[in-house]
């Protein structure tokens, strides 16, 4: 009787426990900048000691303050704007393309007979080796450049549209089949949203390699945007313009994909899984 | 009104699925379908349906319109992930009369209030539900009903079987039941099935000749009942 008793009364206290146990100092933006604050305190100490040249790694405040000055100046919102052009274009495009390719892939065994070996293959090319054919084909103009973020973003969309597509429960098919629907109708109703939790990790991984090629495309012949502010700072020595880029580059990058991400969890809050848990 | 002649549909060179099942359906009769755990019942009802074309044998409808005469409810509730209750319900719907309709569905399979809620946040026995009212919201002429209430409480599942009764009462729905609950069959159904073996055969078919509706503690049905355990029995060769 007694145990019965307690094993009534412990959910309550777990309830309880629950709730107190959400102080400030427990949250997830707290714990998760904790390393990070300490880490940069520590940079900012030991460039003020002397520990580390001032030539190669220079303090956070003076990054900031070259940062701020070339804002102000303006000089800085043509990099920034260019930058950002490229990637969305690029992604744009990529994923455009990924869309049609991919929808045709997953849905069409014929396409994807045609299709999938001969993209597999390319996949197989690590994606920076185009950037000389591409500087040669169409020039070091900006179609070069998004074409490169462009193939950087196609991939990743591309494989998670088909693999989602394919992926789709028969079962749920079967119930579309059984009020007669047409293919579009299956499409439509049935296989883009459920295929549509994979298209969007395939968008997300496309854009953080959209980024990531949008700096090989940058440092390898640029006149303008924050890849070639990298290389200027390399050229001219001054670290606070490489590091300085960096950071606008994170900055930018983790924005974009908490953009992406928020859409996600939007968009899926049907979905049983872990993150919808309440 | 259904006529299935000499369908058979194996798997696996012949260790699977079922073999010259023969019956008929009339207007408005309910039969159910009882045999031991895959002995091909769901497979049949697939075949019937049209989802499997890969059978041998013959089945003929004398529907109004062959095309759209089936309704299914599958063995899993099937609830389109992404959708809310009431527009799982009116799922490939075409009319536009059909809202109404779900929702009063939805109040007699007792989930009123359920509308919003995703699959994800019912219960296995309110998913099922769901998918009931899904499959009735067509009024087919031809209702394939494959272990409708496995998944609920004595309790609910009375009502539910009450439901499909004023149901077949209003629109004389022809209905094929798969079903593991013998007391079901014996209070719904006008003939039972009794398959058998791996492939399954259809192994006798017993008619309950009770007017309906039935009283649950019916004597005469509780004989009936022991002589389907008697045919379903495993040990029996
Ligand atoms: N597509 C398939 N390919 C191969 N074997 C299959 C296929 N579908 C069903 N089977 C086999 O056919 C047999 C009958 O399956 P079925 O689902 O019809 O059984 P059931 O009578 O509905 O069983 P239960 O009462 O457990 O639902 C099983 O042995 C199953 O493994
Ligand atoms: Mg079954």
């Amino acid at each position: 009787m007694s145990s019965r008793t307690e094993v009534a009364v412990t959910p309550s206290v777990k309830e309880k426990k629950k709730k107190r146990s959400f102080p400030f100092w427990k949250s997830n933006v707290f714990l998760g900048s904790l390393i990070p604050i300490a880490l940069v305190i520590l940079w900012e100490l030991s460039s003020r000691i002397g520990w580390v040249a001032p030539h190669l790694l220079p303090a956070p405040t003076t990054v900031l303050e070259e940062v701020v000055s070339m804002a102000q100046s303006g000089e800085l919102w043509g990099h920034i704007w260019i930058t950002l052009y490229r990637v969305l274009a690029g992604f744009l495009v990529g994923t455009s393309v990924a869309i049609v390719l991919g929808a045709a892939t997953g849905y069409s065994k014929i396409a994807n007979q045609l299709l999938d070996p001969m993209l597999q293959a390319l996949r197989a090319i690590p994606s920076l080796a185009w950037v000389p054919l591409f500087i040669l084909w169409i020039g070091i103009g900006e179609t070069s450049k998004i074409t490169l973020v462009a193939v950087g973003v196609f991939f990743p969309v591309y494989l998670n549209l088909t693999s989602g597509i394919q992926g789709v429960d028969r079962k749920l098919i079967e119930v579309g089949r059984m009020y007669h629907f047409s293919s579009v109708q299956l499409i439509r109703r049935i296989i883009l949203p459920a295929s549509f939790p994979s298209f969007l990790v395939g968008i997300r991984s496309g854009l953080s390699l959209g980024w990531m090629f949008v700096v090989a495309a940058e440092l390898l012949g640029a006149s303008q945007g924050l890849g070639y502010l990298m290389v200027f700072g390399q050229n001219t020595s001054a670290p606070e313009l490489v590091v300085g880029s960096i950071l606008l580059f994170a900055i930018f990058g983790k924005v974009t994909d908490e953009v992406l991400k928020r859409i996600q969890t939007r968009a899926l809050r049907w979905q049983d899984n872990m993150e919808n848990a309440s | 009104m259904l006529t299935v002649d000499c369908v058979s549909r194996i798997f696996q060179h012949g260790k699977a699925g079922f073999r010259h099942v023969d019956f008929q359906l009339s207007k408005g009769e309910v039969v159910g379908v009882l045999g031991t755990s895959g002995c091909g019942k769901s497979t049949l009802l697939r075949v019937l349906a049209g989802l499997d074309p890969n059978y041998q044998g013959m089945i003929q409808t004398s529907a109004e319109n062959p095309d759209q005469a089936f309704g299914m409810m599958f063995q899993e509730p099937r609830l389109m992930p992404w959708l809310n209750v009431i527009d799982n319900i009116t799922f490939g719907a075409k009319r536009a009369s059909s809202q109404q309709q779900a929702e009063e569905l939805l109040e007699t399979v007792g989930l009123a209030g359920f509308e919003k809620h995703f699959p994800k946040d019912l219960s296995g026995g309110m998913a099922q539900r769901v998918a009931i009212a899904r499959s009735l919201l067509h009024q087919p002429e031809i209702l394939l009903l494959d272990e409708p209430f496995s998944a609920l409480d004595a309790f609910t599942k009375m009502q539910l079987q009450d439901l499909l009764l004023s149901i077949w009462e209003k629109h004389d729905t022809t209905t094929l039941l798969v079903t593991h609950d013998i007391d079901e069959a014996v209070y719904l159904c006008d003939r039972v099935i009794i398959m058998r073996g791996q492939p399954g055969q259809v192994e006798s078919e017993i008619h309950i000749d009770r007017p309906k509706p039935r009283k649950r503690g019916d004597a005469q049905l509780a004989e009936l009942k022991e002589e389907i355990l008697k045919e379903l029995d495993f040990t029996k060769t």
